[in-house]
């Protein structure tokens, strides 16, 4: 088996999970990946859905996307040792030391920070690269289109500002 | 907590959007699919950031052109519904700067995260439980936070505004998207810590 797949197939298996994943044989439902990490907050903090409103309102897809979300951690930890044969252990990326730094600890730092912050932003908007981007604009959604444009935006400018520039 | 571990398959079971193994298959394919194109990775993500790897936007691109037409006559057909979510306003467009903002730095998302923790990567366990920590605040301050998400308008898609031409705007947008995927210049970062190479295919 090849140890990588190009964008080209890989986005030809993507577009037939979510065509599937959408069917009444699948879920009848779209894929979404960020709903299921206040939920799992909730199971860890122990939040009565009773007493806080936003628990009660996410139960149903906070469930789905748990279940699904273990899946994909099965699905990536199998790839990664039998097919691609990259796992490791690692803390810093290659392209972090090359842009950024050589720091454990910034980038734990940002790390953290930017997960914090990236979960408040994906609840706010009401979804994420999954939900609003792979599902909601296959639906050709207005909310999709307006959350991956801003979205890509802000990434690019990010990316300018935050790191040097490449032989910096 | 164990109890609502378990509670938690007990509502997927329920729920009829598939049954626990149907929906823990699709988890699995989608994460054997994403680790498989590498595109879980810092330097394909943060690597789209900064302009080096546009492996991501290629892979978007092209599944969701391909998706998008699939899905509509699949709709037509009766195989599938929409689920289209409401443009509440304020919510996507500082939701959308705040995530992207994270995205570029933290050089995940929520889906492709735990993928990541799955090969080893100790900072993405990290922004994981920044991740909890974000869920937990946001749970918390929801009754605020929900004042600034509106105006609500509604649940719209852009074929919706065409009427009588639907199906041309479907396979314009689907065709026009195939299109930007390929145009997109095929640049990759090629991790030397991976040992990785250019696909073959």
């Amino acid at each position: 088996m090849p140890r990588k797949i190009s964008w080209f197939t890989g986005g030809i298996l993507m577009a037939l999970l979510i065509l599937f994943t959408f069917s009444i044989w699948g879920a009848d439902r779209p894929i979404g990946a960020s709903t299921y990490v206040p939920y799992f907050a909730g199971l860890i903090f122990g939040l009565d859905p009773e007493q806080y409103e936003y628990m009660k309102e996410i139960e149903a897809a906070g469930a789905w996307e748990g279940v699904m979300l273990i899946g994909a951690f099965l699905g990536g930890l199998f790839m990664s040792v039998f097919v691609t044969k990259t796992f490791r252990f690692s803390v810093l990326p290659a392209l972090w030391k090359e842009r950024k730094n050589h720091s454990v600890a910034s980038r734990l730092f940002w790390s953290f920070t930017a997960g914090f912050v990236m979960i408040i932003g994906a609840r706010l908007a009401g979804g994420c690269t999954s939900g609003h981007f792979l599902s909601g604009a296959s639906q050709i959604a207005v909310s999709g289109l307006i959350f991956g444009g801003i979205t890509m935006a802000t990434v690019i400018v990010t990316g300018r500002l935050f790191y040097k520039k490449k032989g910096e | 907590m164990i109890d609502r571990f378990i509670h938690m398959f007990e509502i997927v079971g329920a729920e009829g959007h598939g049954g626990i193994l149907t929906v823990l298959f699709i988890g699995f394919v989608f994460g054997a699919i994403i680790q498989w194109s590498r595109v879980d990775k810092f330097e394909k993500i943060a690597g789209f950031a900064m302009l080096t790897d546009m492996t991501v936007p290629k892979l978007l691109f092209f599944a969701i052109g391909l998706a998008s037409i699939g899905l509509y006559f699949m709709i037509e057909a009766g195989y599938a519904h929409y689920h289209v979510k409401p443009i509440l306003l304020g919510g996507i467009v500082i939701g959308a700067i705040l995530f992207g903002i994270a995205m570029a730095i933290f050089g995940k998302c929520p889906g492709t995260g735990p993928i990541s923790v799955a090969e080893g990567r100790i900072d993405v366990l990290v922004g994981a439980i920044g991740g909890i920590f974000g869920g937990l605040f946001f749970t918390w301050a929801y009754p605020w936070l929900k004042t600034i998400m509106g105006p609500d308008y509604g649940s719209l898609t852009l074929p919706e505004l065409f009427e009588g031409y639907e199906s041309t705007v479907v396979l314009i947008y689907g065709v026009a998207l195939v299109i930007v995927a390929f145009a997109i210049p095929n640049i990759e970062y090629l991790d030397p810590e991976d040992h990785e190479e250019k696909a073959e295919i």
